[in-house]
């Protein structure tokens, strides 16, 4: 039985091979799968929506910046929409978002769409959005800047320089009229072409409502966030695509935003202390939209009779109350 | 043994397949960002964007050689609560009327000339009782006023019997220059009593100017409707937050905001006047325009150093209490006459 003796050795031998050859193939095949399954399936077959929502503060556009850079590197995403519904906020984070937005609109379509207002800093970030899309009683404008008159105040000493602790009323005025010079500037750049009046008339930062902002170029079409989705899915004629929605901010990244009698005031806990309140001297912000701090005492005036609080009208500590007290409520 | 290079072989094979396809994967699935383009925001770059700041240079000088006069300067300071020592405002705090500060341009020059600057501020201690009709003493104003050859006055809300002392002081020769301001509510500024004591009108909302302006909208640029004493030397004033006034005279408009200025109430183009001037009486949209820091914007020194002149170069012979003090210009030999006309 030479031959039963010499066939093991030799079926080994051809077995091995074909072991060898599988398995070869199995391994090409799993590292080429991914491809395959990624060529098949679409890349780019998501809307991403991001969120856009709340004052415009530095938390706020760390989370847009971020959101937007991570799009832009991610293949499957093939159009954004922003869900705006915001009254503006801080200069510099409202420049954040219209860097990132302005960026991300040059890889693909980017369409802004605006709930119950996106006006000051909140139109700011949308502006370098390919369409901006409105309901019809939504607000949007209110381009130019919030601050307060500049006011000469007694220049202490010991600071090194006069312009470390104290400055100029004249100094002020030109910087405000800088600040608000750039944002109108940055929106004439932006939209100069569809807006249907001169640079005065924007400047004068009115605000209008999504029926006449369609007319006078502050916006584009009249349509709901789902209308705003499926434009930016068939300008990158995506056919089939899913949405995925990314919230921005966090609960406890936004403050509340008050208004006393010259300037807004940042809120960031629900029972501030003295860390919590944060000054915010000019603001492209829409004024009216902030609450006043009067409204607020007066909420909170009758919390505290109805809780049988007794203090006196002075203190500062009742004022500390009070505006406790209506941010809370 | 000739298994040994042929497994040899395909270990290698296999090694490189699967490392080579590991690397190709990887680079095929790459999910880093592209290098981002760069983007030219030219509108952030241009010059012109940035506003002038610096300050400018305010000297305010007067013309007029009329002899030392006595002018009366009312803030419109409230009183401060009775018994209150220092009134607070005057020092730039609390509410109300113009700090002392505000009016030392106007003051300053009035002072440098050799004339006599008092500032009127209500004592609540020395109100007078209810008085019967026919038995008026005379107001605190009134007797200030009754020393003084000018009044210089913020404020809108005075009292009938003052109203009163305020137009008898006219109708001797005083000259009198009324600031007045828009309002909070920008509904109505001056206060119509006194606007028709010195038959002057003020009109609702603020001037404002989009197009040019001094570093805001609300501050305007008014010029000179024609050459007069008022306006020597003022090529453009600026006026912040500045309303529109009027008066009865012809001929009387001195100062209108440039082409291109609006008016709140109407959002319409306004060559309503900011300054005009009827006889005796200044009335000005704005009191804010004479405070240092705005002393220096524009041809304002020359407008305050003007209104200074105005002040002095009156017809007025103050009484004094008693009329002890007499009159003020004495005819004297090798003296220029001390009342001229301010034009």
């Amino acid at each position: 039985m030479p031959m039963s003796i010499d066939k093991p050795s030799t079926a080994l031998t051809s077995r091995q091979q074909v072991a060898v050859v599988v398995l070869a193939a199995a391994l090409v095949g799993a590292v080429l799968a991914p491809s395959v399954y990624a060529a098949t399936n679409e890349p780019s077959d998501t809307v991403a929506v991001v969120e856009v929502e709340g004052p415009v503060n530095t938390a706020l556009a760390d989370d847009v910046e971020s959101e937007l850079a991570d799009i832009r590197a991610n293949d499957s995403v093939g159009a954004v929409v922003l869900k705006l519904d915001t009254p503006g906020g801080a200069p510099v984070a409202s420049e954040r978002m219209y860097k990132a937005v302005q960026r991300t609109s040059q890889d693909m379509t980017v369409i802004a769409s605006v709930q119950s207002i996106s006006a000051s800093g909140g139109y700011y970030a949308m502006a370098p959005a390919d369409e901006i899309y409105v309901l019809p009683t939504s607000t949007v404008g209110s381009i130019g800047l919030n601050a307060p008159a500049p006011r000469t105040a007694s220049t202490p000493l010991g600071p090194s320089g006069p312009d470390k602790a104290g400055s100029n009323p004249t100094q002020t005025w030109a910087q405000q009229q800088t600040l608000a010079d750039t944002f109108v500037d940055a929106m004439m750049a932006e939209r100069g072409d569809e807006f249907e009046m001169p640079r005065e008339e924007v400047a004068k930062a009115d605000v209008y409502l999504g029926t006449k902002a369609v007319q006078n170029g502050y916006a584009d079409e009249i349509g709901s966030l789902n209308e705003a989705v499926h434009a930016a899915a068939t300008a990158e004629n995506l056919g089939e695509y899913t949405v995925d929605t990314r919230e921005t901010g966090g609960i406890s990244g936004l403050p509340f935003l008050v208004r006393t009698d010259t300037q807004v005031v940042a809120i960031h806990a629900n029972n501030p202390g003295y860390a919590d309140v944060e000054p915010m001297g000019m603001t492209y912000v829409h004024w009216p939209a902030v609450p006043h701090v009067d409204t607020i005492e007066r909420f909170s005036e009758t919390n505290l009779r109805t809780g049988g609080a007794t203090q006196t009208d002075s203190s500062t500590s009742n004022a500390t109350g009070r505006l406790a007290g209506g941010v809370g409520a | 043994m000739s298994r040994l290079p042929t497994l040899a072989a395909a270990f290698v094979v296999t090694l490189a397949v699967v490392t080579g396809g590991a690397a190709v994967t990887g680079y095929v699935t790459a999910d880093g960002a592209a290098p981002a383009p760069a983007i030219q925001n030219d509108h952030y770059q241009n010059p012109d964007l940035i506003a002038n700041d610096t300050p400018g240079q305010a000297t305010v000088e007067m013309d007029a050689t009329a002899r030392s006069q006595t002018v009366l300067v009312d803030p419109g300071v409230e009183p401060t609560s009775p018994g209150g020592a220092f009134p607070l405002p005057l020092i730039g705090l609390g509410g109300g009327g113009v700090a002392d500060r505000d009016i030392r341009p106007l003051a300053n020059a009035l002072i440098e000339n050799g004339h006599e600057v008092g500032v009127y501020v209500p004592d609540p201690n020395q109100r007078r009782p209810p008085t019967r009709p026919g038995a008026d003493p005379p107001t605190q104003l009134g007797e200030r006023l009754a020393e003084a050859d000018a009044f210089v006055t913020f404020r809108t809300d005075y009292e009938p019997d003052e109203l009163d002392a305020i137009e008898s002081f006219v109708d001797s020769g005083g000259h009198v220059v009324l600031a007045t301001e828009p309002d909070a509510a920008y509904s109505e500024p001056g206060a119509a009593s006194l606007d028709a004591t010195l038959d002057v009108t003020t009109e609702p909302g603020y001037v404002y100017n989009m197009a040019e302006n001094d570093l805001n909208y609300q501050r305007v640029y008014a010029e000179a409707t024609r050459e007069m004493a008022l306006t020597e030397g003022v090529d453009r004033a600026v006026f912040p937050s500045a309303t529109p006034v009027g008066t009865t005279a012809t001929g009387a408009d001195v100062l209108r905001p440039i082409a291109g200025s609006e008016l709140s109430t109407t959002r319409a183009p306004t060559e309503a006047p900011l300054l005009v001037r009827n006889d005796g009486v200044v009335a000005i949209g704005d009191s804010d325009f004479l405070s240092p820091d705005n002393a220096r914007r524009a041809d304002n020194d020359a407008l305050i150093g003007n209104l200074a002149d105005f002040l002095v170069t009156n017809d007025r012979t103050p009484p004094g209490p008693g009329g002890a003090s007499g009159p003020t210009q004495p005819p004297q030999p090798g003296q220029p006459p001390a009342n001229g006309t301010a034009g």
